[in-house]
């Protein structure tokens, strides 16, 4: 009988708290200033919509767990602005943000903003994204970040930011082995590292995680194609090989040059140790984007500059920038159009632009917003000088697995279980598991 | 009075396993049937009304060319097999050892018994954590050539690295079921077994292990289901790399599914995957069962 | 005597030595946790330079521990209460009545603790937010019930098994009703089972990440302490520092609870030996 009672008392407790599970939509305070609606001017048709309503809330899920705090104090000042609730959901660490955003949509509940890379991995949201090129900022956006969510003319998602790798280096340490010209060429490149090595300094800090050398280091080859989205259709239809291709012949030059003159133990460094070796000055290069810095930071105060990367000896060399992610406005939810305002707001208002550079640290990818070294670091800086002439991020042209397929592929080459010739097959064969049907 | 006694029984059915049947209904079966449902379409997971009907496509394409979902098959093999053995026969000498007099006994059950409280993805964490950075310090300071091997970066040292983990976690529970056995063993059978003068270790072989048969039965069925089912680990630890040397056939089904936006697929995977250990366990507890000795 | 004496003493030493490889990850966890963060990437296996307090009371902080304690303790006691008490009955019923339903419904439940939970996420997030059962406590211990009855049943029904007919023979003939003969007489003989699934569902619930994502991960009012911890792991970066410190207070209570619980283990033990 006592147990029953207990379940009992256990049962009346989750009805309770079921009861106020279900409230929290509703318990906006009614905010109390009147629409100050965003300043914008152009764009009448959206326009007419975006008068903030009360009681509406906006959902986000995002996975940008390193800006979850920033972007909730900035939630939190747009509530005050405009009455408009917004909530935002992060979901980053360790389990699969795509499967909780499946999960998330399965469940009916349509987040009105959410997070999606470009090309491939946006095809499973097409019906979803609405088409934001009419939106006031559009004009602004960097057209090398808003191509990925390009499609048949429509922009389907704000980029939320772009950013950049390259090798950077650290000035000390080069200056310490001698280092006095900076290398240009491929064979430069190496010339530096054994002269960090005969100085004792570790040349490259390098990672095993799949998506450096999945995404980063194989991009570098697709970017130098001539034509990158011919050669990446080429390699769908099976038409085109890795093995006979002049750009990833020289490229492999590259990758050998850094696994050879990377730390002892790269097969079991994590991205945080490839950085934390980095940092503290463990290492002089090491092949990563701007977003390092944060964890840089916190290790020591680094002088870094930023080398374009080699394959060859022309002198040609880039660094390469892209959006990682975007903000998709879902047509499938209730509040679209606060959705656009918010997104509008974020990226016109004095409030929304300071949050971007100085508290989510972005590199913005709208043109309209000019950063200062301050908010963005000095790798933000470096990546931005050399925006200009960056190559591109291309491995999002292939639908998701692929990229994963290569990085395995990368891993075994990199533990030295396959040569360079399998790894060419590796790379053809990971696109033909996914494409083929 | 025959109907009464009969529509009594009905209540009774009713209050016994009506509410464990209605929940497990709602919360297992309905989900399972559907998906099973989904083993035969073709769909990405997102638009219930995009799900397209292709019959038996996706297990002809698992068979015929699919070599990943079987090498994850087999690695899912090799690592049921050795991590249950391991487990069982470390978890069995624990138990013998701790049910025996000696100081210090509480303490060392309450040591090989503490893994079990760090679960899911956060135990991958720490251990990749103490793999790559722990493993590598004290190599350094020992210099024994076991701390040097490069852990979890190639197919050996992350498949070992799975075991080593798993067995870690799984032992001190396993330890604590055989214990509960052990001791549940009847003194007055042992005091006899003493008195007439048999060794330790013929009694723990004449009258402690068939007593104990069915606690093995359940330390068995446990970690052959938790080895074979094994997916928070994998994705912490290894996220089935180097390469997909080491993906569990979990973890394979989870990517086809959610990664490569094919949960048709997936789910036919998750079809086979089920009913080929709903084999493999029905017969593994039907041949122990056969040796237990019924109390 | 001597020889089998220092054989006594090897493996007495041996299960010491494989007890301190057990606790050694602890040790990592624990020194680490009070290490500012360059420090831990830098140098992991070493006792900190200075040892920082403070990345405790910022976890307090960021994580609202008390709450998330709270929520921790409430979803992960009320499922496992529920699971004993339903999965008790559900088991009794099962060995005392083997009809070909019941017998049917028993492999039902074993072959449910094979189902790859992955295979049926999606459905599971479809079916509970029909019925009305997601981001609310009552949604989440309905599916700790639902995917903690499998294993429970079956624990329960292979200890039914072993408890004698003649008891509960003999307390109906003293009058009793099959629920009086149940509650009365059998479940207290179930105590050392009961202590097992409490201990391998509590755990497991306690524990668990991905289904209290998928079924409360909306509701920040009843975020687990599981849940509130990945917060520092990050897409690039993982703060270790807070991690590891929020991963210490999250399995303290747990850890305290097991050594309270030790002895009713060892006490629910012997009392079911002295029956058998």
């Amino acid at each position: 009988m006592k147990k029953l009672s207990i379940l009992l008392a256990a049962a009346i407790l989750t009805l309770t708290a079921a009861g106020c599970g279900n409230n929290s939509n509703n318990s906006n305070n009614s905010g109390s200033e009147a629409s100050n609606k965003p300043a914008e001017s152009a764009n009448a048709t959206t326009e007419a919509t975006t008068t903030p309503k009360k009681n509406v809330t906006i959902k986000v899920f995002q996975f940008k767990v390193e800006i979850a705090d920033a972007l909730n104090r900035m939630a939190e000042e747009y509530e005050k602005e405009t009455g408009v609730k917004v909530e935002v959901e992060t979901h980053g660490g360790g389990e699969d943000y795509n499967a909780l955003l499946k999960a998330e949509i399965a469940s009916g509940s349509e987040p009105e903003i959410f997070n999606s890379e470009g090309n491939a991995a946006l095809e499973a949201y097409y019906d979803r994204a609405t088409d934001l090129s009419g939106e006031a900022w559009a004009k602004d956006v960097i057209p090398a970040a808003a191509g990925p969510a390009q499609v048949d003319g429509k922009l389907l998602g704000m980029p939320m930011n772009i950013e950049g790798y390259g090798i950077f280096y650290n000035k000390d340490l080069f200056e310490k082995a001698g280092i006095t010209t900076l290398p240009k060429t491929l064979t430069e490149l190496e010339a530096a590292a054994k002269q960090l090595e005969a100085a004792g300094i570790t040349p490259f800090s390098t990672t095993n995680e799949w998506w450096s050398i999945g995404h980063h280091t194989i991009n570098v080859a697709l970017a130098e194609q001539p034509d990158p989205i011919a050669f990446v259709n080429g390699t769908k239809d099976g038409s085109v090989n890795f093995k006979d291709n002049d750009v990833f012949k020289k490229w492999i030059n590259y990758v050998d040059v850094v696994f050879k003159y990377s730390q002892k133990d790269k097969l079991t460094t994590d991205y945080a140790t490839q950085v934390a070796n980095f940092a503290s000055g463990k290492t002089a290069m090491i092949q990563q984007g701007n977003w390092i810095q944060g964890d840089v930071d916190k290790v020591a105060k680094l002088n870094v500059g930023l080398l374009p990367i080699p394959i060859d000896d022309s002198g040609n060399a880039h660094i390469y920038t892209g959006p990682a992610n975007f903000w998709i406005v879902n047509s499938k939810s209730k509040n679209a159009e606060e959705a656009k305002a918010f997104l509008n707001w974020m990226v016109t208002s004095d409030t929304g632009k300071t949050y971007l550079t100085k508290e989510f640290k972005f590199i913005p990818a709208l043109t309209s917003i000019k950063p200062t070294a301050d908010e963005i670091g000095q790798m933000g800086v470096a990546v931005s000088e050399q925006a200009a002439t960056a190559g591109g991020w291309h491995w999002g042209r292939y639908p998701d697995g692929v990229p994963q397929g290569w990085g395995a592929a990368m891993q075994e080459y990199q533990g030295g279980s396959i040569d360079k010739d399998q790894l060419f097959d590796k790379l053809g064969k990971a696109i033909q598991e996914i494409v083929s049907k | 009075m025959n109907l009464r006694k009969r529509s009594n029984e009905w209540i009774q059915q009713l209050v016994f396993v009506g509410p464990g049947m209605i929940v497990f209904t709602i919360i297992v079966l309905i989900p399972f049937l559907l998906g099973f449902y989904f083993s035969f379409t073709e769909w990405n997971g997102l638009d219930l009304d995009k799900a397209k009907w292709i019959g038996m496509d996706n297990v002809r394409r698992i068979f015929t060319n699919d070599d990943k979902f079987w090498a994850a098959f087999k690695f899912t093999l090799k690592f049921t097999v050795v991590t249950v053995v391991v487990t069982n026969i470390l978890a069995l000498l624990l138990g013998l050892l701790l049910t025996r007099p000696m100081r210090g006994r509480n303490t060392l059950r309450t040591i090989f018994f503490l893994p079990n409280m760090i679960g899911g993805i956060l135990l991958g964490y720490i251990w990749q954590f103490i793999f790559t950075k722990g493993f590598k310090t004290i190599g350094e300071m020992t210099g024994w050539h076991f701390f040097e091997l490069p852990w979890l970066g190639t197919p050996e040292t992350g498949f070992w690295g799975l075991v080593i983990v798993f067995v870690w976690q799984t032992t001190g529970y396993m330890m604590v079921i055989y214990i509960a056995a052990i001791v549940g063993v009847p003194k007055d059978l042992m005091e006899a077994a003493t008195i007439d003068g048999a060794t330790y270790l013929q009694t723990v072989r004449k009258i402690i292990m068939p007593l104990v048969m069915p606690a093995i039965t359940v330390c068995l069925f446990l970690t052959t289901s938790g080895a074979f089912k094994m997916f928070d680990l994998n994705l912490s630890l290894t996220k089935g790399g180097p390469g997909t040397s080491t993906q569990s056939l979990a973890y394979n089904i989870y990517a086809e599914a959610l990664v490569n936006n094919r949960y048709g697929l997936g789910t036919a995977k998750a079809m086979l995957f089920f009913f080929a250990v709903s084999i493999i366990a029905v017969t593994q507890v039907w041949l122990t069962k056969r040796k237990e000795v019924e109390a | 005597m001597t020889a089998s004496r220092s054989r006594l003493w090897a493996i007495a030493a041996a299960a010491i030595l494989l007890a301190l490889l057990f606790i050694a990850p602890f040790y990592f966890v624990l020194v680490n946790s009070v290490k500012a963060l360059g420090e831990i990437m830098v140098d992991a296996a070493s006792l900190p330079d200075k040892y920082l307090f403070s990345n405790y009371s910022k976890v307090w902080d960021i994580i609202k521990f008390p709450k998330a304690l709270w929520n921790s303790i409430l979803i992960t006691g009320i499922s496992v209460t529920g699971i004993v008490i339903i999965s008790a009955m559900t088991g009794y019923r099962l060995v005392r009545k083997p009809s070909v339903f019941n017998k049917i419904l028993f492999t039902c439940f074993i072959s449910a603790m094979i189902i790859p939970f992955q295979s049926v996420m999606l459905q599971l997030v479809r079916v509970t937010s029909f019925l009305e059962l997601r981001a609310n406590l009552f949604g989440i211990v309905i599916c700790y019930l639902g995917f903690g009855l499998s294993l429970s049943v079956f624990l329960f029904h292979g200890f039914i098994k072993s408890v004698p007919l003649e008891i509960e023979e003999a307390a109906v003939v003293d009058g009793c009703s099959p629920y009086g003969v149940f509650w009365r007489i059998v479940f207290p003989l179930l105590r050392p089972i009961i202590v097992t699934v409490i201990i391998l569902n509590g755990l497991w619930i306690w524990n668990d990440y991905l289904l209290p994502v998928l079924i409360i991960g909306s509701n920040k009012d009843l975020t687990t302490i599981p849940l509130a911890i990945t917060r520092f792991f990050g897409q690039y970066t993982k703060q270790w520092d807070l991690a590891l410190a929020g991963l210490t207070m999250g399995i303290m209570p747990i850890i305290i609870m097991f050594l309270m619980l030790q002895k009713h283990i060892i006490e629910g033990i012997s009392s079911g030996s002295l029956k058998g």
